[in-house]
């Protein structure tokens, strides 16, 4: 009897462990900020070039001008809901969808687009560069 | 030097407070005597209080300016009007133009109100239909005042503006509506009516997106004139880029502008334009390609059921990836990273959509490629949700068994402990 | 020399024993209700463990508490478990608090020498309310945050100190981030502070008098009644019971999860259906149903003064039932003791249905 209840003891130990211990490590995925994300390493964005990051539930483009200006803008197009692209020939944002057009500050300026898109703010810190949005309050 | 400086800032701030005030309209002999004559005038023929709105007395224009005669003749009917040479009363339909154009279309004078204002309307206009048939003679056609309105002239920016946005089809349809009125000109008076059921009329009217043409986005403002068979796709093609774009560079161009079919007006209308919908490529039901290809079908209906059967598979994607994040959203898993591939699928749908407009296969499959690779990650992570949540329900399975095992145990033990006890009192 | 002898050397370890040897319990009908107590302790720990669990990874403020939640039930593993046996445990704790609460009230366990007891009870059954209702907005979803404006809201009509008190509560004139980092303050520094001084004295008190006893069973000879050991008998029953509702956790937690919702947004209009927690359900009822004026005072302050009321008399019940102190039964705070319930029950219902 009371081998029984050892190990059924043990099993519950077990039992409550397992998660617990499975909970403590850390997992894979780094912890998903919402105020500020990082976008990668300076280095990873050449002039003329850009990048489609998370922002929380949204994906922003970060985007490097050929002058070497960094800038980020909400990367869903307010006609339907595309995705845009950095065009770095003509230093413009661009969706693909409806060929909507919008300059790097997010106005709309040619194309379906009925309203700009949002912008975020670029702050370039220990080489890194990170995407933030002013707080809220 | 004190004083000036002080007298400067109170200067300043006089101004500041003059700046708050809206301009009223200086009180001139025609305004005085014109208010009392307008009591008696019926509701419809009133000239206030909506003419103290407009746009011409606020910047300081006066009735003389456009009606003549002396503003300064207070009391005195015959020196303020018709003792005086310059007073011309109402203004006739024809000099119309040309009075209103004296200002607009200078530059110089209108620079002094602002630097973006156009002069160029007067110039335009008679360019335009209106325009034309007014220099023929026919004075039924639009002028300034018919689409601006007469007293009280709002800016366009003005939501009460009859040339607003929103307002202009309206504005429009007065005339164009009215079959009566339209009966000598021999042209549809439906076109209101269809705009309204299309998709630009929606979204404008229904959706309040000024983003959306009105009529003079299609066929001008003052220079308004039905858009030419050869150039509508120019006129489309402002708004949709790509898909103006894509057809240009179709093989199915050069055949439009051979046979002298409105290019992008041949399939989707012109007043009009419904939303697109897939069955369009839909060679049994709805489709606007038998309107030339007839039934007989061929490679052009090879080419619309493979469109079809591309963008109906993409949807059927879409729609199993949907319900499978829907149920594991419903078991209350967290799914929203799945709504990233299932927004991009969404995208690609739109964009295959467009691509259509290439009537070329391969670039039609190429666009629809990643939708496909979407909806695949988006139902493989619905299914590992799925699975999770089946996970979840074995572990709690496996460590409620132990538990019930354990208090199972323990309640045989407290028996056995019980039994014991009594065992010994006896 | 063993382990044991140095430590009975040093903290008196065979007293302890002898004592827990001596320690007994009543067997009668009411056994049963003993074990409450024990499962509001198990409950409570099970609120600790999971609580400190989830702190590991909860970070409060407006951008991340609602994302970091989400971060814990989605990225973490065994995260969802986590916090819905935190969820579930909080409401089922607050249940049982409540019971336990009755059934000593019914049982008349509140009488000399154990009104301090009793106090020390009540003081953590508010506690326990302050817990759930700072608890509630910290995943800073819609619901909670609407849920905070209007129970902030109640509490600031009160008269004279309300505003101060919607203040204080708030962090500032609005429910904002402010509001946010103090409740998880309240939460888990505040309040688990004050709870376990509290719950130590309280569980003290109960060892050191003994179970009550309901005032007829002490009239029957002390050698007819009926008792069993504390250890292990008694003991072990408690741990079968704790079992059975850990089982019942799980079940509810897998079951039954608690959605997340929809981030708060300041600007967001109130979403339908904006309730408090249930617990609260009963006060948020009457105060809807209380007419705008009654005679000359507001009718929401009516309710809250008679609230306070209420329960400045359930606290001080010791003190108010005469009978008790001579060990009889009082029928008017029978009464008192069935229609609360029947009125709570009641309330809390229609509260639901409307």
């Amino acid at each position: 009897m009371d081998i029984i209840l050892g190990a059924g003891f043990f099993a519950w130990i077990g039992a409550v462990l397992y998660p617990i211990g499975k909970y403590l490590v850390p997992p894979k995925v780094a912890e998903m900020s919402v105020n500020s994300v990082e976008a990668g390493g300076i280095s990873e964005f050449p002039p003329s070039s850009s990048k489609i990051v998370r922002f929380g539930r949204r994906p922003v483009i970060v985007f490097r001008q050929q002058n070497g200006d960094f800038h980020a803008l909400s990367a869903t197009c307010t006609h339907l809901d595309c995705t845009v692209q950095y065009k770095s020939d003509t230093e413009q944002i661009w969706c693909a969808c409806h060929n909507g057009l919008y300059d790097i500050e997010g106005k709309n300026i040619s194309g379906p687009p009925p309203k700009p898109l949002m912008q975020y703010q670029v702050v370039l810190q220990n080489d890194k560069v990170i995407v933030t949005r002013e707080e809220m309050t | 030097m004190r004083n000036l400086q002080l007298l400067g800032v109170i200067l300043f701030f006089m101004g500041f407070l003059l700046a708050e005030q809206q301009p009223i309209p200086k009180e001139d002999a025609c305004i005085r005597c014109h208010k009392e004559m307008d009591e008696e005038q019926e509701e419809g023929q009133k000239l206030f209080p909506d003419i103290l709105n407009d746009i011409h007395l606020k910047r300081g224009l006066s009735c003389a300016d456009c009606h003549g005669g002396d503003p300064e003749a207070f009391d005195d009917e015959d020196k303020a009007m018709w003792d005086n040479e310059s007073f011309s009363g109402e203004v006739s339909r024809t000099d119309e133009i040309a009075m209103c154009g004296s200002c607009h279309s200078d530059p110089r004078f209108m620079r002094q109100y602002s630097t973006a204002i156009r002069t160029d309307q007067v110039k335009q206009y008679w360019t335009s239909k209106h325009g034309m048939e007014l220099k023929r003679g026919n004075k039924k056609v639009a002028i300034c005042t018919d689409c601006h309105g007469v007293h009280g002239i709002l800016s366009v920016e003005d939501p009460r503006s009859p040339v607003y946005d929103m307002n202009v089809p309206s504005t429009c349809s007065n005339c164009h509506s009215n079959s009566d009125y339209m009966a000598e000109f021999g042209i549809p008076t439906d076109q209101y009516y269809k705009y309204r059921k299309s998709v630009h009329g929606e979204a404008l009217l229904d959706n309040n997106d000024v983003g959306a043409p009105a009529c003079n986005d299609c066929h001008g403002n003052h220079g308004a004139i039905p858009p030419d068979v050869s150039h509508i796709s120019d006129i489309c093609g402002t708004c949709h880029v790509n898909n103006d774009q894509l057809f240009q560079e179709s093989h199915l161009k050069p055949i439009f502008v051979k046979r002298g079919f409105g290019q992008c007006e041949a399939c989707h209308g012109n007043h009009e334009v419904l939303k697109p919908n897939d069955d369009f490529l839909n060679w049994e039901h709805g489709s606007v390609c038998v309107q030339c290809h007839e039934d007989k079908g061929g490679e052009a209906k090879i080419m619309a059921d493979h469109f079809y059967t591309l963008l109906d598979s993409l949807k059927g994607q879409i729609a199993i990836a949907n319900s499978f994040v829907e149920k594991a959203d419903q078991k209350g898993m967290e799914v929203s990273d799945l709504l990233f591939p299932l927004e991009e699928a969404h995208k690609v749908l739109i964009q295959t959509r467009t691509s259509i407009h290439s009537f070329n296969k391969d670039y039609v499959e190429e666009i629809a490629k990643p939708g496909f690779e979407a909806t695949k990650t988006a139902i493989e992570g619905g299914k590992a949700a799925l699975a999770e949540f089946d996970f979840r329900r074995k572990g709690l399975f496996i460590s409620s068994l132990i538990i019930t095992f354990l208090a199972l145990a323990l309640y045989l033990k407290i028996k056995d402990i019980d039994r014991k006890q009594s065992k010994d009192k006896s | 020399m063993g382990i044991y002898e140095s430590l009975n050397e040093r903290l008196y370890l065979d007293k302890i024993v002898e004592f827990s040897k001596k320690k007994k319990v009543p067997v009668f009908y009411g056994t049963i209700w003993y074990y409450l107590g024990g499962v509001s302790l198990f409950l409570f720990i099970t609120q600790v463990v999971s609580g400190v669990l989830l702190l590991l990874y909860y970070q409060p403020g407006v951008a991340t508490a609602f994302e970091s939640v989400r971060f814990i039930v989605s990225k973490v593993e065994f995260g969802w478990l986590i916090r819905e046996i935190h969820s579930w445990s909080a409401n089922l704790f607050i249940f049982f608090v409540f019971l336990h609460m009755f059934t000593v009230f019914f049982a008349k366990a509140y009488r000399k020498p154990r009104e301090l007891t009793w106090f020390s009870g009540m003081l953590l059954l508010f506690l326990a309310l302050g817990f759930g209702f700072s608890g509630y907005l910290l995943p800073w979803n819609e619901l909670a945050f609407f849920a905070t404006k209007v129970g902030s809201d109640i509490a600031g009509s009160i008269p004279v100190v309300g505003d101060f008190l919607l203040r204080l509560l708030r962090g500032g004139d609005e429910v904002s981030g402010a509001t946010l980092s103090r409740f998880f303050g309240i939460h888990v520094a505040i309040i688990p502070a004050v709870f376990t001084v509290l719950l130590g004295i309280h569980l003290v008190l109960v060892q050191v008098q003994g179970m009550s006893i309901p005032p007829e069973l002490e009239k029957v000879p002390e050698e007819d009644r009926r008792y069993m050991p504390f250890f292990p008998n008694f003991a072990l029953r408690d741990v079968l019971t704790w079992l059975i509702i850990l089982n019942v956790v799980a079940l509810l937690a897998v079951f039954f999860p608690w959605e997340l919702g929809v981030k708060a947004d300041f600007l967001a209009p109130a979403p339908p259906g904006v309730k408090p927690e249930w617990y609260f359900m009963f006060m948020y009822q009457t105060l809807r149903l209380i007419p705008a004026h009654v005679w000359f005072i507001e009718g929401e302050l009516l309710g809250i003064l008679t609230f306070m009321l209420g329960g400045l008399i359930w606290f001080f019940v010791p003190l108010l039932d005469k009978k008790a102190k001579v060990g009889e039964r009082s029928k008017f705070w029978n009464w008192f003791g069935i229609i609360l319930i029947i009125y709570m029950i009641t309330m809390t219902i229609w509260g639901y249905l409307v």
